[in-house]
């Protein structure tokens, strides 16, 4: 895939405002983040880092202040083509079906053919080393081994931005070598992650601090 | 295709209600033909083209199935996206909110074809329905545009469960009285007559009096099958503008998950 767009950040968020009712979760927030930059989002709970990332994947609508991702408006199609996103792993795949369908289905929404979604998918599913995981169906998989496939799910259509909502949280060590391996071969696409851990945000070249 | 692939698939994962489905509208054929049997003979309403009530009452346990599950269960797919988190991920993807809303109607249209196409051969196999004067291509005709007429309720349904997270049962309820009063289980012509007016003027008397000239006559349905296009071609881009506009709606109030 092309880079999404000249010199331009992949990440633009200007004057970022996002209100529940009267509650202000996020208040006038500047990022710009630039290919192959990895950013940390820190802070404690209800500091707003997973707000941010809803906005960047488009599922939250900025009550102020804009967000382009590739240029491309958030939540436009092009914009969500540009990223990929792992957020509440646990909430967010079909639970009655085994995590290599899953995977295919998410894998042809991006890709169209299915015969180019199945070779997407199986290079990963050996990449991240999650055979056995992705064979069972994921009402019977632990949080771990959800956020496992969630981060699969990020990868596929090769994006220039991941979105990722405490990837690590509940991952043992061997995983988290993983995932950190494969962001490292990936090295212009860049990275936004929600996190309270000092490992991640060692991994991450910036942080944004976020208080609540 | 994507999204009715993954419908099919969790459809199948829950076999004992699929099957329970099933056996439902198959319980229904069967108690209509005893209730049809036991008032054989007696003073009848005019049944339209229907030979018999048992085969005018199959045809309505038949299409009932096809607008139930094309317009409440799209309207409910829906809510269950939103309740178990999946809505978010599908929105993060590069998909159109058309795209989304037409694929959400692959699988009633699928399943209900299959259980329709079964309740008529049961009829006809074990209960000797009379199936030599049908036009396949009329039949097959009407099953496609009630499914899409319908569609556009479902999709309407589903706008309305995402802008204010309810909106099915009401939806159930409106689409069972549609059905009631234009010819699903007994003709209009025995209702009052302010309620008959009311009753022609639903598009699901179309679906009705189309199938029924379809596969009993094997003729007369197409200006039924012209109105039910007439609506589809109308209701279809609205109902889909509609779910546009409240996609919107739940990401600026942030109600995409409801958990």
């Amino acid at each position: 895939m092309a880079p999404a767009a000249g010199d331009q950040p992949i990440l633009s968020v200007r004057g970022l405002t996002r209100s529940f009712g009267d509650q202000v979760i996020v208040r006038d927030l500047d990022l710009q983040v630039n290919a192959g930059e990895r950013v940390a989002l820190r802070g404690p709970n209800g500091s707003g880092k997973t707000t941010i990332l809803r906005c960047i994947t488009g599922a939250l609508i900025p009550t102020a202040g804009e967000v382009r991702v590739g240029g491309h408006e958030a939540g436009s199609q092009a914009a969500s083509r540009e990223l990929g996103a792992s957020l509440s792993q646990d909430r967010s795949f079909y639970l009655r079906l085994t995590g290599h369908e899953n995977l295919l289905f998410f894998a042809q929404l991006r890709h169209g053919s299915r015969a180019g979604a199945l070779a997407q998918v199986r290079a990963l599913v050996e990449e991240l080393e999650i055979e056995d995981i992705v064979a069972k169906r994921l009402d019977s998989c632990s949080t771990g081994m959800l956020q496992q496939v969630g981060f699969a799910r990020a990868l596929l259509g090769a994006p220039h931005l991941f979105v990722l909502d405490e990837p690590t949280r509940s991952l043992d060590q061997g995983a988290k070598g993983r995932l950190w391996a494969a962001l490292e071969r990936r090295p212009e696409t860049a990275v936004v992650i929600a996190t309270h851990l000092p490992d991640d945000v060692e991994h991450c070249g910036r942080h944004v601090d976020l208080r609540s | 295709m994507a999204l009715t692939r993954r419908d099919i698939q969790v459809y199948l994962s829950y076999r004992f209600m699929m099957t329970l489905d099933l056996w439902i509208g198959v319980l229904d054929v069967i108690v209509y033909y005893f209730i049809s049997e036991t008032f054989e003979g007696a003073a009848s309403a005019d049944l339209g083209n229907a030979p018999s009530y048992f085969a005018f009452a199959l045809v309505g346990i038949a299409v009932t199935v096809v607008i139930e599950a094309t317009s409440v269960g799209v309207g409910s797919k829906i809510r269950e996206e939103q309740l178990t988190g999946t809505l978010e991920a599908l929105v993060a993807q590069p998909i159109k909110t058309t795209e989304m809303a037409v694929g959400l109607c692959g699988l009633p249209f699928a399943i209900s074809t299959l259980r329709v196409a079964i309740y008529i051969l049961l009829g006809a196999i074990a209960f000797g329905l009379d199936l030599s004067n049908t036009d396949w291509a009329g039949f097959v005709v009407m099953l496609v545009l009630i499914s899409t007429a319908m569609s556009a309720i479902g999709i309407a349904t589903a706008a309305v469960v995402l802008a204010i997270q309810r909106g099915q049962t009401v939806a159930g309820l409106a689409i069972f009285a549609m059905t009631l009063i234009s010819g699903a289980f007994f003709p209009v012509s025995v209702l009052p007559d302010w309620l008959e007016a009311i009753g022609n003027l639903m598009p699901t008397k179309f679906a009705f009096d189309g199938f029924r000239s379809a596969l009993f006559e094997g003729s007369g349905w197409e200006d039924d099958a012209l109105m039910l296009l007439a609506f589809s071609v109308t209701a279809v881009p609205l109902a889909i503008w509609l779910f546009d506009r409240a996609m919107l709606l739940a990401r600026r109030w942030g109600r995409l998950a409801q958990y």
